[in-house]
């Protein structure tokens, strides 16, 4: 059984940008059962930017998945922007989640936003302030309901997508003054929390690729200034012995467990 | 009491680079948190990756115009956008 994943996060997309992804997205459905999209994908969350969204990830034959990013709330039209992207049929999760029926079997994604906060030992505290403990109690809800949309979905690899890092591992090249506006590591024990396969967020630019959970579940920046190609794919299965990369070849896919 | 320094010449580097920073992502044109602000012995150089080129050329512009005595060096990419070559394998 393998589920063929497809995603990136932080594409901030304008009239600009439009045109630029869908040369690579029309070759997506040879490669990946979904495409998931890890937040950011507006410059300032408009709903005119959300329509290029639409227009440059929508009808590309494979369900596209996303969740939203701080630069999609900046102009405070999120439900415009999420009823834009749902015109297209992307599927946009914010604390709840989503079952898919794929060719290798069933893929549960259950997203949120998250926030930042920062990680264990170097994180804010729910004390003092009432700002402080507005952004902290901000943290630690959208955290509650990661962890209650991955323990609701009944299928057989679940997947949690994030805009926020849930660890500090992909956040090395980042500085690590600015790791608590990065992520925090409620996310990360949200994922913990569940039987999850692999988590995936952007939001770090110059973060990096791979990490693991406290828990030791893989976690994978997908944030497009780090992966810079137009999506990275991920296959999971139960089968596959060991964790190797391979080519894509002209034909497709190499498959080189087969 | 304190009182507020005569900049004299102009306010130290360290608050034009934080002001510079902050315009990167406040500014609605630009808008952009992945540039990074280093102080070199010559110039301010902007470095990162955005989407376009178009936004690569805004930077500047807005950057020049809101301090044209700066010395402002760039080298900011545009994102490469092809398929995969690859895939990554996650028993």
């Amino acid at each position: 059984m393998v589920i063929r994943i497809a995603a990136v996060g932080d594409v901030h997309l304008d009239e600009d940008v439009v045109g630029r992804f869908r040369p690579a997205l029309e070759q997506l459905p040879d490669s990946a059962d979904v495409l998931l999209l890890a937040g950011d994908l507006t410059r300032h969350g408009t709903e005119d930017e959300a329509r290029c969204v639409a227009r440059e990830f929508g009808g590309l034959g494979v369900p596209v998945v996303a969740v939203l990013g701080n630069h999609d709330h900046q102009c405070d039209q999120v439900p415009q922007v999420v009823g834009a992207l749902e015109e297209a049929g992307i599927i946009v999760l914010e604390g709840n989640g989503v079952v898919l029926d794929c060719v290798g079997g069933r893929l549960g994604v259950a997203g949120v936003k998250g926030f930042g906060g920062g990680f264990a030992g170097r994180c804010a505290s729910d004390f003092g302030e009432p700002e402080m403990k507005a952004f902290v109690r901000t943290t630690t809800e959208s955290a509650d309901r990661l962890s209650e949309a991955l323990r609701s979905l009944d299928c057989d690899v679940l997947v949690a997508l994030t805009h926020y890092s849930p660890v500090p591992d992909t956040l090395a090249g980042e500085p690590l003054e600015i790791y608590p506006f990065l992520g925090c590591y409620q996310l990360g024990q949200a994922i913990d929390s569940a039987p999850t396969a692999l988590a995936l967020h952007g939001h770090a630019h110059q973060g990096s690729e791979r990490g693991t959970t406290p828990a030791g579940i893989r976690v994978r920046n997908v944030a497009h200034p780090v992966i810079k190609q137009a999506y990275s794919v991920f296959h999971l299965g139960d089968h596959l012995d060991q964790p190797q990369v391979s080519g894509i070849g002209a034909g497709g896919i190499q498959q080189s467990w087969s | 009491m304190t009182t507020h320094r005569d900049y004299g010449t102009g306010p130290p580097d360290e608050y034009v680079e934080a002001e510079i920073h902050r315009m990167l992502t406040e500014d609605p044109a630009v808008a952009e948190q992945g540039i990074t602000v280093v102080r070199r012995e010559r110039a301010l150089v902007l470095s990162g990756e955005v989407e376009s080129a178009h936004r690569r050329e805004e930077i500047l512009r807005r950057v020049a115009e809101r301090f044209p005595d700066v010395p402002i060096t760039t080298d900011i990419g545009v994102i490469r956008a092809q398929a995969p070559t690859e895939i990554e394998q996650l028993p």
